[in-house]
């Protein structure tokens, strides 16, 4: 009896457990032994090169400082704009306006599109010569603006991140008016009893009760930015020149394209140490939580 | 009579302000159609917003004779893998909210971890491991390191709901004289339908948008879901806009369908898995 209590975890946990760490556990780690080779993965000439790969990609690769700083104009983009305008439209939508239920679907909708999809659709909106952008400019008088903005390596990121911004404003959004929806009247009315403004009711009462909010939508975002990856490679593929490449296009590049595995690998180590400084905090939030 | 006005007039304003956005937001989808709608020459001879000279529901026609088996595809990969996958996870989660265990929230945090393991740092081995299968390119394969993926986040969100469930419940069923697994069947499984249900809808999109590992270990042309299927037919079409846009407009209408008529579902469920 009391060994048949002791196995029955396990034997529910056994086949998510099996997938979970053949899938992923265990690749990890296998390419995080990879990252110490030079190594095309095929040949058998495999040479340990201990830190080399981590060295040489700081020291020589000028495409991966590229790469680290887009996901770095991704993540500050992403933290401010799409963090802030999230919030905006949530405070608008809180309040008791008729059709609310009607204005977050739109702005949610472009969520549940794949990646693929809204590098498709922008990529066609950008086209230099038939496409939306272009015709608005002329439409307001500001063709000289016009400019093929994906084939400029001065423009082609941001103009990536205008799509990304349309595609990802939704789930900040949502989890904003979750989390305003969860604030209860009373601070509110006895705040304007009390004769605070506006203004000083959202930065007294509202941010602070929005903190548990913030935290989930920092650390999803800030992981989605390092992330990123579909819609880059969607609409520019990296280029031109490798301008739009980040973390995770340069590591396919390098893995499947140019065969690097050991360089691959250690880029996408890069990754998941800069994601775990990032989620640490957050799991930890999480598990803590759940104990209540 | 005052404060009423100003809100009359705040409120007038914020819908103004919503209905630009509201625009900014389905003008791309707009756009989209338009161009499907139109021929060829039509939309080299004229501007965007010119309404359609003839509507070519021939485009839609086309586009969907090619990107047909891309989205047979998508739907045949999305049917098994979602079902097998919240059994899996539920499974787990039983495991670790209802049975007697030293580890359930150890074990729980490592699994948890795996949600920032970005999916490029495995792909090397497990294109080893499944080469070393000779399961590159089957169904299974894919289906496999789909499963692998979503056991994070569906252990998150059915864990969460488990946990909410009344230990009342459990010893009823010990009364009954279940056993674990009745009481799983019977007993912890109906009542969690609608997390459930929440984590189905969101499964189903997120493997049917799936694009990285699709593009990787899917190379056969004939057994890509539609996401990696649109992007090479992209390819194949990249001057011919009106096909193309009208491939776009078809593959996002399952998706768009599912958003209508789930939408509650959908936000909800995202929410709630998120808070954990």
């Amino acid at each position: 009896m009391r060994l048949k209590a002791n196995f029955a975890p396990w034997l529910f946990l056994f086949p998510a457990l099996f997938i979970y760490l053949m899938v992923i556990v265990l690749p990890s780690l296998y390419s995080l032994a990879l990252s110490f080779f030079d190594w095309n993965g095929v040949s058998a000439d495999k040479k340990f090169v201990g830190l080399g790969n981590y060295i040489s990609l700081i020291t020589e690769d000028t495409v991966f400082r590229t790469a680290l700083k887009n996901n770095l104009i991704w993540l500050i983009g992403s933290l401010t704009i799409m963090i802030g305008l999230g919030l905006t439209f949530a405070l608008i939508l809180n309040r008791q306006l008729k059709g609310r239920v009607f204005f977050r679907s739109i702005f949610y909708y472009p969520y549940v599109l794949s990646g693929i999809i809204v590098a498709i659709v922008w990529s066609w909106m950008y086209h230099p010569s038939k496409g939306f952008v272009t015709f608005f400019l002329e439409k307001i008088g500001l063709e000289a603006l016009a400019n093929p903005w994906l084939s400029d390596p001065k423009t082609a990121l941001y103009a990536i991140f205008i799509a990304g911004v349309w595609q990802g404003v939704g789930l900040p959004m949502v989890l904003f008016l979750a989390g305003l929806q969860a604030i209860p009247r009373d601070p509110y009315e006895a705040a304007i009893i009390d004769g605070a403004r506006p203004f000083q009711t959202f930065r007294y009462i509202t941010l602070p009760l929005l903190r548990d909010t913030f935290v989930i939508v920092f650390a999803t975002t800030m992981v989605g930015a390092m992330k990123v990856y579909d819609i880059i490679y969607g609409m520019t593929g990296g280029g031109p020149m490798n301008s739009t490449q980040v973390l995770s296009s340069w590591m396919y590049y390098q893995t499947f394209k140019y065969n690097y595995i050991g360089i691959g690998s250690a880029i996408s180590w890069y990754l998941i140490v800069i994601c775990l400084i990032v989620i640490v905090p957050y799991v930890i939030f999480i598990s803590k939580r759940s104990h209540h | 009579m005052e404060a009423s006005r100003k809100r009359k007039f705040s409120n007038g304003l914020l819908y103004v302000i919503l209905a630009a956005l509201a625009v900014f937001f389905i003008l791309p989808v707009v756009f989209v159609a338009f161009t499907a709608l139109k021929s060829n020459a039509d939309l080299n001879a004229h501007s965007f917003y010119s309404f359609p000279q003839e509507l070519m529901w021939s485009n839609f026609a086309d586009a969907w004779n090619r990107i047909r088996k891309y989205m047979g595809n998508s739907l045949f990969i999305s049917i098994v893998k979602v079902p097998l996958g919240i059994l899996v996870n539920a499974l787990a989660a039983f495991a670790l909210t209802r049975l007697r265990f030293k580890w359930a929230t150890g074990m729980f945090v490592f699994i948890l971890i795996g949600m920032m393991v970005p999916m490029q740092a495995t792909l090397v081995p497990l294109n080893m491991m499944l080469n070393a299968f000779d399961l590159n390119n089957t169904y299974p394969g894919i289906m496999f390191i789909y499963l692998g993926f979503g056991i994070p986040f569906g252990v998150l969100v059915l864990r969460g709901f488990m946990l909410a469930i009344p230990k009342e419940l459990d010893e009823a069923a010990l009364i009954d004289g279940c056993g674990e697994l009745g009481k799983f069947f019977r007993i912890i499984v109906p009542i969690a339908m609608p997390a459930i249900a929440t984590l189905f809808i969101l499964d189903f999109l997120a493997t049917w948008n799936e694009f990285l590992l699709a593009q990787i270990f899917i190379t056969k042309d004939s057994m890509q879901p539609i996401t990696a299927g649109l992007l090479t037919f992209q390819g194949q079409h990249s001057t011919n806009y009106t096909l193309l846009n009208a491939g776009v407009l078809l593959s996002i209408l399952p998706v768009m369908f599912v958003y209508v008529f789930f939408q509650k579902y959908l936000i909800s469920g995202m929410v709630g898995a998120v808070k954990g």
